[in-house]
């Protein structure tokens, strides 16, 4: 079992996924079809499971060294994360959310095979580089998520039919997010002290993650607060989110960037 | 909740202060600070050591406490349990730290940077006095919901209290914070290490190197564009590696890797098998012109710190190129030597640091012009006895975490 076996393996748990969205769509129609889409959810997860035990065995190591390998583990974490966040909060769209990713990381080791092979640094070698990058994954397509229903409260708003179940739904949004972004920025500490030697060294990376946790801090606390002031609510989110833009993709951009030591392209 | 909407025109420095007086007051200590950083020259504002430090944290905590106990009434208490105190030094802390992500936080021509310290934030007074006004905050509004003995104040006391801790344990325990870097050579004792500044420390014990280990992955493989010298292929990114037997494509040439030694020698027009310091990895190669079907064949190899490179031209406007090997993994196996003789054999990794009476022993690298011949390795030491006061703060902030996932904003709409 190696990964010329992948292909095989990762489109049968892609169309049972598939099947499962389809099924997922229509039973917001007839509910009782939502069991039949959990079902074949979790064949595609197993099947997926068996992938990753089998190359594991064979390879005879943990399978967490090159890139390939570890987007294999967020396809494997992200429904699981989703089905614990729908188990809690049963939103059944964000099943489809987190199932979804997990099917694009599929398909992005699917269409490149060449990066199977591909070498990671000693400092990236570690037990905490899955956790440390799935909760912020996790974290970052929740924010992204509460800010597109931020969006939609503003448009609400200007055609003059806002409803404050929209801004309590980013809330929640904002809150799981918000915990997930802080297990990130804590994993990211504890990881750093094993393999720089300290955990916090104010990286370029590093502030615009703590700025970003900031953000979503201050738009929690005005929240909670101030209930009633609903478009600073809604412009504050929307701030919050240019700043996680910013700490992803941004940081390589500005005049901060060369004193970084996160300039590793990772997905 | 939403004592500011209730649209009662009021003057300023009226009670209770407002978001107007906070910002004031934040601003206030943000350009106080400045003029420190401009007439107070000193490179380090603030930095206690034990243990002052440690007096400093009793003293505030304590402070905090009277303060909260028996001044509660007072006007500068009741607007720092206030959420307009907390917001707005949560906002300034922010503009702060956004400074430094954009500002390099290292020495500046520019004269305004320089006067106002803005390239070193961290140490900086504007920084330090509006974060000592977040802390405070943050210290009593910790307190007054411990004092409540509420179960429902669980969720909020991990999260504050556990920021608190991280927070206030990192700022003071700078000041006893030591990283040293010492140099070890195979085959020799050394006990003399360096902190940040240059000095010499001496070691209450000493290293011995026994053996340091790489080990690499394969070299990959590159085309050049022959006038520029640079990767015309991918982006220079996800590059094949070199393995005997695999075929890859590059526009319109078919190359197939015949051979690969990992270490080898030129010999006459080819390269043997050679196990020497500095014996490079080479390929041999044969590249196919689809368009023109000519085929040709050489050796590659990525020279190393004793031999040169060596480049294989396949047309007018390209050649392949091996790239030197990336390190995989790197070790040094190790020996620490007491003074009461005792000797702890190890072996260091990245990421595997090893302790030993109080410090950190860590990777940290190596000889890299030598790579993988390097009789050198350079280890860090970390002693931070404030860690873990800092642990215990990131621990709740991690359970604090748990819990908030769980409750979402119910914790909001129980209010």
């Amino acid at each position: 079992m190696t990964w010329i076996d992948f292909p095989l393996y990762s489109s049968i748990t892609v169309i049972l996924w598939i099947f499962g969205l389809l099924f997922l769509v229509i039973s917001y129609k007839k509910t009782a079809v939502l069991k039949l889409a959990n079902v074949l959810f979790v064949l595609g997860w197993t099947v997926l499971i068996l992938f990753v035990v089998k190359l594991w065995i064979e390879l005879n190591r943990p399978p967490m060294r090159t890139l390939g390998e570890t987007r294999l583990w967020y396809a494997t974490f992200l429904p699981l994360i989703g089905f614990a966040t729908y188990i809690r909060w049963k939103y059944k769209w964000f099943l489809a959310y987190s199932i979804g990713m997990a099917g694009m990381f599929l398909a992005i080791n699917y269409l490149n095979p060449e990066t199977y092979s591909k070498t990671l640094m000693p400092a990236l070698q570690s037990p905490w580089f899955i956790p440390h990058v799935l909760v912020y994954l996790f974290s970052y397509a929740v924010l992204a998520a509460s800010s597109i229903v931020a969006i939609k409260g503003w448009y609400d708003n200007f055609k003059g039919n806002f409803k404050l179940e929209t801004l309590k739904l980013a809330d929640n949004l904002v809150y799981i997010g918000f915990a997930f972004l802080t297990l990130g920025l804590l994993f990211g500490a504890l990881w750093a002290k094993e393999a720089w030697g300290h955990y916090w060294t104010w990286d370029p990376k590093e502030v615009w993650a703590f700025l970003t946790w900031m953000g979503y801090l201050i738009y929690i606390h005005y929240r909670h607060f101030h209930m009633n002031n609903t478009k600073q609510a809604l412009s504050i989110l929307a701030l919050a989110f240019v700043v996680l833009l910013v700490c992803w993709f941004g940081v390589n951009y500005l005049p901060v960037a060369n004193t970084s030591v996160h300039t590793y392209t990772t997905y | 909740m939403g004592e500011n909407h209730l649209n009662v025109q009021r003057n300023l420095w009226e009670n209770p202060w407002g978001y107007v007086e906070s910002f004031f007051i934040g601003f206030g200590l943000i350009v106080t600070g400045f003029f420190l950083e401009v007439f107070v020259t000193s490179d380090n504002a603030l930095t206690l050591t034990y243990p002052y430090n440690v007096f400093f944290l009793v003293g505030y905590v304590s402070l905090l406490f009277v303060l909260f106990k028996w001044f509660s009434t007072s006007q500068l208490v009741r607007w720092l349990t206030k959420v307009p105190a907390s917001i707005s030094s949560i906002v300034l802390v922010t503009m702060l730290v956004m400074v430094m992500g954009i500002i390099p936080q290292v020495s500046s021509e520019n004269n305004i940077i320089n006067n106002l310290g803005l390239n070193h934030i961290t140490s900086n007074w504007a920084f330090l006095l509006i974060l000592f006004q977040f802390l405070t905050c943050l210290g009593l509004i910790s307190i007054k919901r411990i004092l409540q003995f509420k179960w429902s104040n669980f969720g909020f006391i991990l999260n504050h209290v556990g920021l608190f801790l991280a927070l206030i344990a990192g700022v003071l325990g700078t000041g006893d914070l030591q990283r040293l870097s010492i140099n070890v050579y195979e085959g020799k004792p050394s006990w003399i290490a360096t902190d940040a500044q240059k000095n010499e420390i001496e070691l209450p014990f000493a290293f011995y190197l026994n053996d340091f280990l790489i080990d690499e992955y394969n070299p990959k493989l590159a085309l050049v564009d022959n006038n520029t010298g640079s990767i015309v292929h991918n982006d220079g990114k996800n590059l094949y590696l070199v393995e005997k037997g695999e075929t890859y494509y590059f526009n319109n040439f078919e190359v197939k890797i015949n051979e690969f030694l990992s270490t080898s020698g030129r010999i006459g027009n080819r390269y043997e098998p050679v196990n020497e310091i500095g014996s490079p990895p080479s390929a041999f190669i044969s590249v196919k012109n689809t368009e023109t079907d000519s085929i040709q064949s050489g050796w590659i190899s990525s020279g190393s710190f004793r031999y040169p490179y060596e480049s294989f031209k396949i047309s007018e406007d390209y050649s392949m190129v091996m790239t030197i090997p990336e390190v995989e993994k790197f070790s040094s196996d190790i020996d620490i030597l007491t003074k009461g003789g005792e000797r702890i054999s190890t072996i260091l990794e990245v990421n595997k640091p090893f302790e030993h009476k109080g410090w950190k022993i860590y990777q940290l690298s190596y000889d890299d012009k030598k790579g993988k011949w390097s009789e050198l390795s350079v280890l860090e030491l970390v002693k931070d006895p404030w860690l873990p006061l800092i642990y215990i703060g990131i621990f709740m902030m991690i359970a604090g975490a748990f819990y908030m996932f769980w409750m979402g904003n119910k914790i909001t709409k129980n209010q």
